[in-house]
């Protein structure tokens, strides 16, 4: 029999996706149609996750206005009730799965509001999809909506980071680009939003992030650099703003190979010769990890339990090292998962992960993973969401030379200190 | 299906207080001013600590996805641990367009043959509501088949708050387990303690003194709950309801059914903790049974006079702000004084008015917009801690003053005598801890002109 449910799920929402999107925006309020506890879940979740307040409000969609209203009535004083309080620059609208069952229709409500109210909407149903395709949707209806079309180019770069990137590596991504002489902006921009800083004032809104005026003006880049599967056709939906505008597009950047294809991408680009010092210096370091920490690797078996782009970025720095991907359990389908060097590639649950852990050293998943390392005395890294238990995780960084370096010396630690204790 | 009828007589609880005035509770949630759980999440809670039964959310993937293994409700049962496991069907657009009946009914046929639990919650949600998913005919048949109890609740997220979720899966417990078994014995003092989820192992800290006294915990709704003990529920002689209120009406109806009395207590700080015991003991009105209760009271009291006094020492004099919501905004009110603290002012803006009536009997300040007013009172009354949510916590450094988060989830228990020892051990390292004030320090560019 196969299973026809989800025990353990990986799988988190799209909604959930749409939410992080709309947080990388400054002065953002995401609204999400649906049903209070929609909101609320996903408000403690991405909390607990980053340790910050989560701006977020919601439609409150109840029994009677799921049956009787086309979402004008909720929307509309959803709007009302938070410009009552508020001046978002954006109202990120963002539906769920209750309210595609009944189907509404959120584009004729934005219409109505959109001339007083700038609002961005999104159709992301929780029966479909998941985190990365409801990420994903929301920057290709932000660039739909928002972003004014040109024919002239700058000299800037949009950066479109796929959903698994932390704040710290997104932030990390622009420096590197910025060392070419470029201006960076990044769709979304969760660097200055949800790292994790101390701010004056904790409001209702996205504290930091890209602006809607910034947002607007991306059709002049001279570039889209797109990183992540999911995320590649935000990229040439972008470029269908400038025909002059070049789309370079990376599955990942972590691992030797990897990051060079990424700065050799931006050399030719740039027209430089040679990039800054401390790229040079990062590269010879992630030489010297890979051969450090072979000894550790080389072999090993790892059992990743992610997102799909999150997945291949792990999977591209440890096989480097000689690691063995001895199962891939993805939480969606994904282009990605066409090019993963693993004979067991899943789509499911953690319930899946488990039937390979017995035979595996290592697990990479969410804090959902501490107790099954427990049960089958695996090392553990925790990477993705959420993990409620780890603090800093948004500062984490495992992307470039300097990212794959400190990851594999992490990996490596992890696994010899847990082979001492078992 | 959701059950119309019930809901409407759930928010008209003659047992509350507040029914007569007004329904603060109980409104409908408004558009784009709304925070808080929905009534799914209510129900979950409620009833996720029976670690012997499989939880199968019934739901497209937020509902569970974000939702798992999120409490610390701990348990002692020996078995896999269903408590800290998700289950869902995982709807997707085609069970949408063509119903999630046949999913459903394959998923409990799994669970039933993998797992082997004592009994499945069946959880229903807003699109297997609106989709009509017959839930209840399938789990009907599957208990009938595999004779286990299989427990339809019927709240799914629209159609109200945590709150509402949580009296509605009481009246699933009630109606579809609760005296369904017959016990071996009926102990002349047995209680069943409800609305007690052992958050952090709270229940822990007050039942081995229930044990000294001879009182015997019958069943649990549902902190460390058995579903074997919950259908025995009814030949308890005492329901005690601790500290939520959401439980009233499966009490009320206890009572009705069964003749169940009930009472309400709060196991936070000393003077609550004793006050409790002494409630309980006083419904079974045996004198033998106070006494012994008094001894014990005394007993622990002093051994936590004993522990207390370094911590005592440290807090004296000190002055606090208490931010949170709910009954919290008397019970930990309530337990800051009994360990030497002067509550200056407590925030009411999200408690209910029976909380507030409580509130006042506590704290001379109550803040009905503490977001407004924290800052000044800080300052007026020369407070030393802020105990608030996160939002707060700019407040804080700003004053310079120390700062304890509450509302965050919580790792050891604050409840009874031994969880009063856990707070005053929080508060005194966040008094003593120098963080705030450094964190506080301007940066070397502050004040700099270009």
């Amino acid at each position: 029999m196969n299973k026809p449910l989800e025990i353990n799920p990986l799988k988190l929402s799209q909604p959930m996706g749409a939410l992080l999107a709309f947080l990388g925006i400054k002065n953002c309020m995401p609204l999400m149609h649906g049903a209070q506890g929609c909101a609320s879940f996903s408000k403690v979740f991405f909390t607990r996750h980053f340790n910050d307040p989560i701006a977020i409000q919601t439609t409150a969609v109840n029994d009677i206005t799921a049956v009787i209203d086309g979402g004008d009535y909720s929307i509309s004083e959803a709007v009302k009730n938070i410009t009552a309080k508020v001046t978002p620059e954006l109202i990120g609208l963002f539906t769920t799965g209750l309210t595609e069952t009944k189907g509404d229709d959120i584009r004729g409500v934005a219409s109505i509001l959109n001339p007083q109210h700038n609002i961005v909407y999104v159709h992301t149903p929780d029966f479909e999809g998941g985190l990365e395709s409801g990420y994903t949707k929301t920057i290709e209806a932000i660039i739909e909506q928002l972003v004014e079309p040109q024919d002239h180019i700058e000299k800037k770069i949009t950066l479109i980071p796929h959903v698994s990137m932390t704040p710290l590596e997104v932030e990390r991504v622009k420096e590197q680009i910025e060392l070419f002489g470029w201006s960076v902006f990044a769709l979304p921009d969760i660097s200055e939003s949800l790292d994790g800083h101390l701010g004056l004032k904790q409001g209702a809104l996205s504290s930091n992030g890209i602006s809607v005026s910034e947002i607007q003006g991306l059709g002049s880049s001279h570039a889209v650099i797109t990183i992540g599967a999911s995320v590649r056709n935000c990229g040439e939906k972008l470029c269908s703003k400038n025909q002059n505008m070049q789309h370079l597009h990376f599955d990942t950047i972590g691992g030797l190979r990897a990051s060079d294809a990424f700065y050799g991408e931006l050399i030719s680009l740039s027209h430089v010769l040679r990039p800054h010092a401390s790229i040079m210096r990062w590269r010879k370091r992630l030489q010297d990890a890979l051969l450090d920490t072979h000894f550790i690797l080389g072999g090993l078996k790892v059992v990743l339990a992610c997102e799909p782009d999150q997945m291949v970025l792990f999977s591209s720095i440890l096989t480097e090292a000689g690691a063995k991907i001895k199962a891939a359990i993805s939480s969606t389908k994904s282009d990605a998962l066409d090019k993963m060097p693993s004979s067991h590639i899943i789509i499911g649950d953690l319930d899946d992960a488990e039937r390979f852990l017995d035979e595996s050293t290592l697990l990479i998943t969410n804090f959902h993973g501490e107790r099954l390392s427990k049960k089958y005395k695996t090392a553990l890294i925790m990477r993705g969401f959420p993990d409620y238990e780890t603090l800093g995780n948004q500062l984490k960084d495992d992307i470039l030379y300097q990212g794959s370096t400190q990851f594999l010396f992490e990996v490596a630690n992890c696994v010899s200190v847990h082979s001492h204790h078992n | 299906m959701v059950n119309k009828k019930q809901i409407k007589e759930l928010l008209n609880e003659s047992a509350c207080n507040h029914s007569e005035q007004k329904k603060s509770s109980c409104d409908r949630p408004k558009p784009g001013a709304t925070s808080g759980g929905c009534a799914f999440e209510g129900a979950q809670i409620s009833l996720f600590p029976f670690a012997d039964a499989v939880h199968l959310v019934h739901a497209p993937s937020t509902c569970l996805g974000a939702s798992w293994e999120t409490r610390a409700t701990p348990s002692s049962y020996d078995g896999e641990n269903n408590t800290y496991l998700g289950y869902c069907t995982n709807v997707t657009l085609n069970d949408v367009i063509f119903g999630g009946n046949k999913k459903l009914e394959d998923s409990i046929e799994y669970i039933i043959k993998h797992k082997k639990p004592k009994a499945i919650f069946v959880y229903e949600t807003c699109v297997t509501a609106m989709i009509g998913d017959d839930m209840d005919n399938i789990a009907s048949r599957m208990e009938l088949k595999y004779s286990i109890p299989i427990v339809v609740v019927h709240a799914p997220g629209f159609v109200g708050s945590k709150n509402l979720g949580s009296r509605l899966a009481g009246e699933a417990v009630l109606d579809k387990l609760v005296g369904t078994k017959e016990p071996n014995e009926i102990h002349p003092f047995g209680i069943n303690l409800i609305g007690e989820y052992n958050v952090t192992g709270d229940m822990w800290q007050y039942t081995p003194i229930l044990e000294k006294i001879g009182i015997k915990v019958v069943s649990t709704l549902a902190g460390d709950g058995r579903i074997e003990s919950i259908q025995t529920a009814h030949r308890a002689k005492l329901n005690v309801i601790v500290c939520a209120k959401s439980l009233i009406t499966l009490c009320r109806k206890m009572e009705e059914r069964f003749g169940i009395p009930y009472i309400s207590v709060s196991f936070y700080g000393k003077r609550d903790t004793s006050n409790a015991l002494r409630s309980i003991v006083a419904a079974f009105k045996n004198e033998e049974l106070s006494k012994k209760a008094e001894i014990i009271i005394a007993e622990e009291e002093e051994a936590l006079e004993t522990k207390l006094l370094p911590y005592k020492e440290v807090l004296k004099g000190k002055k606090a702000i208490l931010n949170t919501g709910g009954n919290k905004s008397w019970s930990i009110a309530s337990a800051l004084q009994d360990i030497g603290i002067e509550v200056v002012a407590t925030s009411i803006n999200k408690s209910t008015l029976e909380d507030i009536e409580i509130a006042k009997q506590y704290v001379p300040i109550l803040m009905k917009s503490p977001a407004n007013e924290q800052a000044k009172l800080i300052d007026e009354h020369n407070v030393d801690i802020l105990l608030a949510g996160g939002r707060s916590l700019y407040t804080a450094i700003k004053k310079k003053i120390a700062f304890v988060d509450v509302n965050q989830e919580k790792k050891v228990s604050y409840g009874a005598y031994g969880g009063l020892e856990n707070l005053a051990k929080d508060v005194c390292a966040a008094v003593k801890n120098p963080v705030f004030s450094i964190v506080g320090t301007p940066a070397p560019w502050d004040g700099l002109h270009e």
